[in-house]
């Protein structure tokens, strides 16, 4: 198995790769690309759109308001004591407790769903190359088929300014 | 570093992390030990009991809950600014926000310790945190000090992720920099992060949501310390007005030690070419805006005081007016907004020196505020036969320089290990802009104008 | 029905010879903590006589006010509390539990009668008043709040004595060490929940007031006002 990527100083250059190797038939899911920012206005960043981690955020949130709920409700029953003449379960007071582990529930979620999706913590791929945290922009396949790998070279080659490199 | 860059944005912001001048050294030793002799006092507190501190019968809170309240509000300037910016999507913010938002965690922080300096017993203050013990006994969330706990917790986890998060891919780029130990440090600190868009997206998307949820978070944060004083059925802590007072006057000394941070930085790291007069102007405006909505909440208070005439509260009232808290009382006045409205008012003066001197006397006015509050109206509780006075010992003022060498030695430190500006939000925004010259409306508008 | 433990102080009655101070401190082994300490406000007097002057000389008088826990039914200091050291008992005492009190002093901010004491160092008793500690009083190590109990020790006491030999409490049998030290009887202590008890028809008395009772916390301690015999009318 080897790896084929090509290094682009212009964004322009790498979604006209991408385009390249999208017309030798490459699958979406196996294009690579890497950047050392998110390039929001260029199509090739378009493919992942995380929209749904705003519900996780929600679900994250409502585990906590029902944490925080059980936590004050339930505790304040275990030893009934009585403060200042408050009922034993007060609300009040434990609406900011709930509120601030909804927050906490909404934080925390976000923050594990975004790390376990993005694969952070995880290994360097192969195909990476440090250039890409110096401003280059890394379009790759790793692992093409056989019959594939030669026509992806081309098609990297073709777009002007691609440094074209492999691995095997 | 070797590398012939074609990236000289990340060349100038990563250098302070490669080149370490002897001022540096000198610096953090001087900072350190000043932290050292903040650390001694404690002890020495620990050791003969908290009785060597100022406070008394009946002024139990003294300089060390003024601190809290201070260092919580100094809190308030970066994750809330830096999430408010994000969200608007201002441009200029670019690269304000992550030395905005260490000020916030380090703030926090420090601001935290001041509850358990404070405490009697402080070896005993893992009994706010809700765990099943032998003791059977779980902590009492009727207690603002309960609140405070929770949600001084959830706001320096949220802060930390806020800034860390977006620091991973700075992380990436000082990796493939640098060699040897460090190489392996970063590599770990970045998580293994390569810049896939699945991995842009991700990080775009989590901060997004983040921002929404911070800013509730840092609201509540101020509001409940205010909650603090005003459960307290105490003269001129009691009041419905605590809450926004409290986070106005918190994200109003925010503001201004951000600027003086960003001075500082801007000065010491050469950053002049990323931190225009454009951002102090920007946060001048800021500045100015707070400095009249405190100036418009103490003008509230006061007044609601003064006419109600109710004896118990027109005894702290008259003691900040015109007693012995007076001379601090209108110092604070003349430092939170006489001092500082001509200077952020006038465009001539709302310059990068103008901003810092405006953001120097607006620290020493809200220190005064919080100080204020605290003492005077326990000093003048409800029976005359019980009033007392405060005088802070040489422990709680040791122990206050110490944490504002604390907070300057962490920042330094943290400029020394983490880019302090992020360089990838940078070039998203295409930086380093040309100077910007605020003449025409035109430009001062197309400062705020969002990205496509 | 459980009992309901109160005090009437009568002013009129009050001289300001504060034998209930000395009284207190031996009954709860109050540490002294010394002239220096106690000019910076560290004394501890879980009762204190407040004295105020009233007019101007040569018209002016000299007033005297017992001051203690005043065990409030909706107390302000027990909510504060994060760690419930402070909070309502049954019988509605406001208790302090020393072991769990971590010393936020939030309880005697929040407390508008300053009826609350810290420990701001380690107890000590100026010699000889170590030799008279009480062993029914536990001491209060540096860093707790302590304030006034109704000498709960001694309600513990009289209750079971009572339990052992099957009868009922008398009243005015038990009383705090305040209240039995007061030469002039300007202290009366006893069950409010029990109407026949000197301290409940007391309470019911129109010269009985609250202090500071427009705060709400419901104290259980009525104050009776003097009344006015050397008013100018009445001379």
């Amino acid at each position: 198995m080897k790896a084929v990527y090509a290094l682009y100083t212009d964004p322009d250059a790498a979604q006209r790769a991408v385009n390249a190797l999208r017309t030798e038939g490459v699958a979406e899911r196996d294009i690579v690309v890497m950047s050392s920012e998110p390039f929001e206005e260029y199509e090739f960043s378009h493919r992942d759109k995380a929209t749904w981690l705003h519900w996780i955020a929600g679900a994250g949130g409502l585990a906590g308001l029902i944490v925080g709920y059980l936590l004050t409700a339930t505790t304040q029953q275990l030893w009934p004591l009585v403060t200042s003449g408050m009922p034993i379960v007060s609300t009040w007071p434990n609406i900011i407790i709930v509120f601030e582990l909804t927050m906490l529930g909404a934080i925390l979620a976000t923050v594990v769903a975004l790390l376990i999706t993005a694969s952070l913590p995880g290994r360097l791929s192969r195909l990476y190359d440090p250039a890409v945290t110096e401003g280059y922009i890394l379009v790759g396949v790793d692992g093409p088929s056989e019959e594939l790998a030669p026509r992806l070279d081309r098609a990297l080659a073709s777009v002007e300014g691609g440094q074209v490199k492999s691995i095997t | 570093m070797n590398r012939t860059s074609n990236n000289p944005l990340a060349d100038d912001l990563v250098r302070p992390l490669f080149h370490t001048s002897v001022w540096f050294y000198g610096s953090v030793t001087v900072l350190a030990s000043i932290v050292l002799c903040g650390a001694a006092a404690w002890g020495y507190q620990l050791w003969y009991g908290i009785g060597v501190a100022g406070i008394n019968w009946p002024v139990f809170w003294g300089f060390y809950l003024t601190n809290f309240v201070f260092w919580i509000g100094i809190s308030h300037a970066g994750t809330l600014i830096s999430a408010i910016l994000r969200l608007v999507n201002a441009r200029w913010r670019r690269p304000v926000t992550r030395c905005a938002e260490v000020i916030t965690v380090f703030a926090l922080m420090i601001g935290a310790m001041f509850p358990v300096i404070h405490l009697g017993r402080p070896w005993l203050a893992f009994w706010l945190a809700p765990y099943p013990s032998a003791r059977e006994i779980w902590p009492n969330f009727r207690s603002p000090l309960a609140w405070d706990f929770f949600a001084i917790n959830t706001y320096l986890t949220g802060s930390l992720l806020f800034l860390l998060l977006p620091m991973i891919p700075d992380f990436a780029l000082v990796r493939d920099r640098s060699t040897g130990l460090r190489k392996r440090i970063y590599g770990l600190l970045a998580l293994g992060w390569q810049g896939t868009t699945k991995q842009w997206h991700r990080l775009e998307a989590g901060m997004q949501i983040m921002a929404i949820a911070i800013i509730p978070v840092a609201v509540s944060v101020h509001t409940i310390v205010s909650f603090d004083f005003s459960m307290a059925t105490v003269p001129m802590w009691h009041s419905t007005i605590f809450g926004p007072y409290f986070v106005a006057g918190a994200i109003f000394s925010g503001i201004a030690a951000l600027i003086i941070a960003m001075a500082a930085l801007r000065r010491l790291l050469h950053l002049e070419a990323y931190l225009h007069p454009v951002h102090f102007e920007n946060l001048g405006k800021l500045l100015l805006l707070m400095s009249l909505l405190w100036g418009y909440f103490v003008f509230a208070e006061r007044l609601t005081v003064w006419y109600g005439n109710e004896h118990s509260e027109m005894a702290v009232f008259w003691a900040t007016q015109r007693g012995e808290y007076a001379p601090l009382y209108w110092t604070m006045v003349i430092c939170n907004f006489v001092i500082p409205l001509p200077i952020l008012a006038l465009r001539q003066l709302r310059t990068v020196a103008g901003t810092v001197v405006a953001s120097f006397a607006v620290l020493i006015g809200m220190w005064l505020e919080r100080f204020l509050i605290v003492v005077p109206s326990l000093a003048r509780k409800p029976l005359s036969y019980t009033w007392g006075e405060y005088t802070p010992q040489p422990v709680e003022i040791i122990l206050m320089v110490a944490t504002f060498a604390a907070m300057i030695l962490l920042y330094m430190l943290f400029s020394k290990f983490v880019p302090i500006i992020s360089i990838w939000e940078m070039k998203v925004g295409n930086q380093p802009h040309p100077p910007v010259v605020t003449e025409t409306e035109d430009e001062l508008a197309g400062l705020w104008k969002a990205r496509p | 029905m459980a009992h309901r433990w109160g005090m009437v102080v009568d002013l009129d009655r009050c001289t300001g010879c504060e034998a209930c101070v000395t009284a207190c401190h031996a009954e709860n082994n109050i540490p002294t903590v010394g002239a220096a300490e106690a000019a910076r406000g560290r004394a501890m007097h879980w009762i204190r006589v407040e004295r105020y002057w009233e007019g101007e000389f040569p018209e002016a008088r000299l007033t005297f006010r017992p001051v203690l826990c005043q065990q409030c039914d909706n107390a302000p200091c027990e909510a504060v509390c994060p760690t419930y050291a402070s909070h309502q008992t049954d019988e509605g005492l406001n208790a302090q539990v020393y072991n769990r009190c971590i010393g936020t002093r939030y309880c005697a901010n929040a407390c508008m009668y300053n009826v609350r004491f810290f420990n701001f160092f380690h107890p000590q008793w100026e010699k000889p008043l170590q030799l008279q500690l009480n062993p029914d009083v536990s001491l209060r190590e540096s860093g707790v709040m302590e304030k006034c109990t109704f000498c709960v020790q001694r309600i513990r006491a009289a209750k079971l004595e009572a339990r052992a030999e099957a009868r009922e409490l008398v009243d005015g049998a038990l009383q705090p060490a305040c209240a039995q030290a007061c030469p002039a009887g300007a202290l009366v202590f006893g069950d409010l929940n029990d109407p026949e008890s000197r301290v409940a028809r007391l309470s019911e008395s129109p010269r009985g007031t609250r202090l500071l009772e427009e705060y709400g916390a419901e104290p259980k301690i009525t104050y009776l006002q003097r009344q006015g015999w050397h008013e100018p009318d009445i001379q």
